[in-house]
């Protein structure tokens, strides 16, 4: 009885042991996830987060890529450019080479610098500031479209169907709404039609009133929004009760089922610059069920942007079979990749060369159609 | 017992009203409304045994403190040796001290020295605000401000007329210490914690200036591409910019390294770091460095003792301006991007915290504590999104634990027994 | 009336609206401040909680099919009272009561602690994310000459002057006529006379956290009814908010936390309305430099006597 337990122990023992073999033998492949876990706009490192991983899961589920599994691995920065700085040394440090992120313009410009020195790829989903790209780093990249393609297709759109006859330009003061603002207001301005007002409103903020009076005042009739969805939601609301009738366009960032949540009826005939929705592409219907299935949300703006960050990387290492960045960046530039935001082109800047934005209208119950 | 017992069912009531709704429920939407779900089993087991936790830490309350009072308290101060074998000591240590902060960064990895860089930073504004907390008794809630000044002249400097740290960093500091007069001047008489929501309301101000005025400071976008320092005109990048920089692994002959760069910003740190600890440390010894003490602990005293609490109040803003000032512009050379962001006004807080947890006025409990204030929240990082949870309650523990600070400043001091 | 009037009188309606809930949670940091000197930096935190419970039980309510907008609110005014008031009172027992006796800063950086602690227990718990509530009062009155300028005023904005008027007077009455207001009293003119009085002090502090706390839940409620949009942070700008209006106001002062929010109200609306919008807090702030070198102990307080 003794021996015979004794010899089931060995056994046992020598199984787990080479359980533990083969599991160390399948190789993993880290890629990091930079971005915001804590701090005020967690809320969007949340919908990067929810993309990469069920990127990464789709991949793994798929027998992964060149025979190695994905492992993502959170690096929080809180938005917060000081803690990018130790987040994108802690990257390196680890030893990791392939990193979706930052979210924040203001967290992935010091940090690009970073990877770009030490031969990390870095593709982000959400930074849309022009400068980050400028400086002509070779291994930075993103899959969001730059803010001055959609702040001219926006401007075409007011000028050509829209015809106001007093355009107001309202902004929330961040690099990606100012920007836009900026850019829609100079192609305005290119055009003789002078925006009667240009202001900024504090991100954040909860009380539009003073705002929506002072638009009421000077008989606005177009309202363009450079921002996120919070803020023009509490000034969509806000209008609709002081009985301020105005119509109001912003860009992708406002366009989210929490729009509608925040706004109501006020919502209706918004018109909005977004790409083509991606949650509802045909290809990514399983991913959106997938996604929902896990208990989380896919409609935010940067989850399918994210995913497609994951799929560029690995689109990539399975052609050229290698997970070098140099090599994995020279791909990149040179070749279309198919991911869940469409088929995807570089420049050298490593900037998307046509992103496909439309104009959309939105509606009250969250969804939107093509505006004419 | 009865009444313990009472008082433990009345805490794991109140424990109770606490999770219940705000982590047993949890807000939902379903299409564009808003709905409720109830959290999952798992979670509500979690909740029940917090409660029950709670209760029994109620009932047997006095046990676990008799427990916790035989644990001693370390005690800093009897760890160090005599006064008067320190005497002897204290230079021995010091120099050992320098030399291994100077040797340590070639050994470890490039994290730790990028860390320990940050947390040099920490110290040099720690120490900044302690000069007007913790000796003048000025209670500054927009320390951050000086932080900013600092960070965008050099930022501002470097992008418009090309110039180099070395040149911008006095120029930083003073600018800093301007500020810091001219914010001072008018709000000096004011008292105790009007004084804080003041200095919080000139934080504010200047960090909302920087994000508007776009066309100087690039407003929300920041200022990127700020030089880093380099060694005697030697540059520390892989590629030169231009063609006739010189690289310092090419002058020196040696291959490139990325660690070079990191060490050697470290290495500016550390001779900042001692440069700001020395003066501060003569300044403290110095009659004004008196004066600031005096006037924290009576201003009337004082007075009639014919300081003049004007120059006394504005010499210690002033110089806690000109340290942020430095902290500042090296930030900037650190980061390489600087935007308002960099300058909120919890950045502010962190420091006060610094300056608190070490005890007030101590320079030694300043180092410690902004050490442990930049490396609790790496840490953390193993909890992933805990992290900032866990920091907040460890702030609040740390102050219950040793409510003087973790090295209370001590004067030799007799006191007559009446 | 003229067109500028009649903005100027919207803009006058809009600061007020927006003060009044400044006030309501301004009142939280002045009784705390008048009592035991400390700035309670985790006040803000308790206003944001309030908010989720008012979303919680109205959108627990309404999924059980509970419409009946008076009964939601009484209930909502209840649940939220009790669960902000308890919040209130454990941070002062956990954070702030151990902490009594030492150095005035040892309780503002626990309160700082505190209030990072509780935007992440939320955050954690009910998700970083903005939660939205469609809006459940809707309507208002207008007037003025549509050609000209018409005036608006949503009967949500009423509903938050009634209450907020109603919530004052409650607590004016309370703190000057009941037993617990006048220990409350006492206490704020000298807690160690106080105490040798025979009146349990700690007692009354923590009265004044579950009073404070319980007013912020009312701005709570109000606030995110009106507004319809809440994140783990709203707290920390609401509370800054709240605590310049209180200092505004004299802090230490309760009629000078009312006043106070309602100017720094008012203050924000005319800035908005005559200068570019994103200069409203510099104005803001600017104006509390002024008062505050001119007044040196705010609107209404009390100037600090210089003892030896």
């Amino acid at each position: 009885m003794n021996k015979i337990a004794k010899k089931l122990m060995t056994l046992g023992t020598v199984a787990a042991l080479a359980g533990a073999v083969s599991v160390a033998n399948a190789e993993t492949l880290k890629i990091g996830l930079a971005g915001p876990a804590t701090g005020p706009v967690a809320q969007y490192g949340d919908m990067q987060k929810i993309g990469v991983m069920a990127a990464i899961d789709d991949i793994n589920k798929a027998g992964g890529i060149n025979g190695m599994q994905l492992e993502g691995v959170i690096y929080d920065d809180a938005c917060d450019p000081k803690q990018a700085v130790a987040v994108a040394n802690k990257i390196v440090n680890d030893g990791v080479q392939h990193v979706v992120g930052h979210l924040c313009s203001s967290s992935t410009e010091p940090a690009a610098d970073i990877y770009d020195e030490e031969g990390v790829l870095m593709i982000t989903a959400a930074s849309t500031s022009p400068t980050i790209t400028e400086k002509g780093f070779q291994l930075v990249f993103r899959t969001i479209g730059l803010d001055s393609l959609q702040g001219s297709l926006a401007a075409d759109h007011i000028l050509n169907s829209v015809k106001p006859q007093r355009v107001a330009v309202i902004h929330d003061k961040q690099q990606y709404g100012e920007g836009l603002a900026t850019a829609v207001k100079t192609k305005l301005e290119g055009n003789n039609l002078n925006p009667v007002m240009f202001e900024g409103v504090t991100p954040g903020d909860k009380d539009f009133s003073a705002l929506i009076a002072k638009l009421k005042k000077n008989n606005i009739d177009f309202v363009y929004y450079g921002g996120y969805h919070p803020e023009l939601g509490l000034i969509l609301r806000q209008s609709s009760e002081k009985g301020f009738k105005a119509q109001f366009m912003g860009p992708e960032g406002v366009v989210n089922s929490d729009l509608a949540k925040i706004a109501g009826k006020a919502v209706e005939g918004v018109l909005a610059t977004a790409p083509k929705s991606f949650d509802q592409n045909a290809v990514n219907q399983a991913r959106v069920e997938a996604i929902k299935a896990k208990g989380e949300d896919p409609t935010g703006p940067f989850v399918f942007t994210a995913y497609a960050a994951v799929e560029v990387m690995t689109n990539a290492m399975k052609a050229t079979g290698k997970t070098d960045p140099f090599e994995l960046a020279d791909h990149i530039r040179a070749t279309e990749l198919d991911t869940a935001i469409g088929k995807v082109k570089y420049n050298k800047q490593g900037d998307l060369t046509e992103s496909t934005f439309l104009v959309y209208k939105l509606h009250q119950d969250g969804s939107k159609t093509p505006a004419q | 017992m009865t009444n313990k017992f009472y008082n433990a069912l009345f805490a794991s009531g109140i424990a109770f009203i606490l999770t219940c709704l705000m982590v047993g429920i949890k807000l939902d939407t379903e299409g564009t409304q808003l709905a409720i779900k109830g959290a999952s089993a798992e979670q509500w087991t979690w909740i029940g045994l917090g409660i029950a936790l709670v209760f029994l830490s109620q009932l047997f309350s006095d046990k676990i403190d008799a427990i916790f009072s035989k644990v001693p308290k370390p005690k800093l101060s009897n760890m160090l040796p005599k006064e008067q074998k320190m005497a002897t000591l204290k230079p021995w240590l010091l120099a050992l001290l320098i030399v291994g902060m100077l040797v340590w960064p070639f050994m470890v990895s490039r994290g730790s020295v990028d860390l320990a860089t940050l947390a040099l930073i920490y110290i040099m504004l720690g120490l900044g605000l302690n000069i007007v907390v913790g000796l003048a008794g000025l209670l500054d809630l927009g320390f951050v401000a000086f932080y900013a000044v600092g960070a965008y002249t050099y930022a501002l400097l470097s992008q418009y007329f090309g110039m180099s740290f070395w040149a911008c960093l006095p120029i930083s500091a003073g600018l800093a210490a301007l500020f810091g007069f001219i914010l001072g001047f008018p709000v000096l008489r004011l008292r105790g914690d009007y004084l804080a929501i003041v200095t919080l309301g000139f934080g504010e101000i200047i960090r909302i200036l920087l994000n508007n005025w776009t066309a100087v400071t690039g407003g929300p976008n920041g200022i990127s591409g700020i030089d880093k320092p380099t060694l005697f005109g030697l540059e520390f990048s892989r590629r030169a910019k231009e063609e006739d920089t010189v690289l310092f692994h090419e002058f020196f002959g040696i291959d490139y390294s990325s660690s070079y760069k990191v060490i050697f910003l470290y290495l500016i740190a550390v001779i900042l770091t001692i440069f700001v600890v020395y003066v501060i440390n003569r300044l403290m010894r110095m009659p004004v460095g008196r004066a600031w003490e005096a006037l924290r602990e009576d201003e009337i005293a004082c007075r009639s003792l014919g300081l003049n609490r004007t120059v006394i109040k504005l010499s210690a803003f002033t110089l806690g301006a000109t340290t942020a000032g430095f902290a500042g512009a090296f930030f900037a050379a650190r980061q390489g991007f600087i935007s308002p962001e960099s300058f909120i006004f919890i950045e502010s807080a962190i420091i006060l915290a610094i300056v608190v947890l070490g005890g007030m006025g101590s320079q030694v409990g300043v180092i410690l504590a902004a050490i442990i204030m930049t490396i609790l929240p790496e840490l953390a990082r193993e909890f992933s999104e805990y992290r900032m949870l866990l920091f907040g309650f460890l702030m609040v523990i740390m102050m219950r634990w040793r409510p003087q600070g973790l090295v209370p400043m001590k004067r030799p001091h007799l006191e007559l027994n009446r | 009336m003229s067109e500028f009037s009649l903005y100027l009188l919207q803009q006058l309606i809009n600061g007020l609206t927006i003060g009044s809930t400044y006030a309501l949670i301004a009142i939280g940091y002045t009784m705390v401040y008048g009592i035991i000197g400390m700035i309670n930096f985790a006040h803000g935190e308790i206003y944001m909680i309030g908010s989720y419970v008012t979303f919680i039980v109205i959108a627990g309510l309404l999924g059980m099919g509970l419409v009946s907008l008076p009964i939601v609110l009484l209930i909502v005014l209840i649940v939220a009272v009790i669960v902000s008031s308890t919040y209130g009172w454990t941070v002062e027992r956990v954070a702030y009561r151990p902490l009594r006796g030492s150095n005035r800063l040892i309780p503002l950086i626990s309160a700082i602690g505190m209030s990072i602690f509780l935007q992440n227990y939320v955050g954690l718990s009910q998700g970083y994310r903005d939660a939205a509530l469609p809006p459940q009062v809707v309507g208002g009155w207008t007037f003025g000459d549509p050609a000209v300028f018409e005036v608006t005023i949503s009967y949500m904005q009423s509903i938050i002057w009634i209450a907020t008027l109603l919530t004052m007077t409650a607590l004016t009455l309370f703190i000057s006529r009941s037993r617990m207001g006048r220990a409350c009293r006492a206490c704020s003119e000298d807690l160690g006379m106080t105490n040798l009085l025979g009146i349990d002090t700690n007692k009354i502090i923590a009265l004044t956290f579950i009073v404070g706390a319980a007013l912020a839940a009312v701005a709570g409620i109000l606030l995110s009814l009106y507004y319809g949009v809440i994140n783990p942070f709203v707290g920390f700008i609401a509370g800054l908010k709240a605590f310049t209006a209180a200092v505004l106001g004299g802090i230490g002062s309760i009629p000078g936390a009312m006043l106070g929010g309602l100017i720094l109200g008012v203050t924000e609306a005319m800035t908005a309305a005559f200068f570019p919008a994103e200069y409203k807090d510099v104005v803001s702030f600017g104006l509390l430099v002024l008062i505050l070198l001119f007044r040196p102990s705010g609107l209404l307080g009390k100037p600090e006597v210089e003892k030896v």
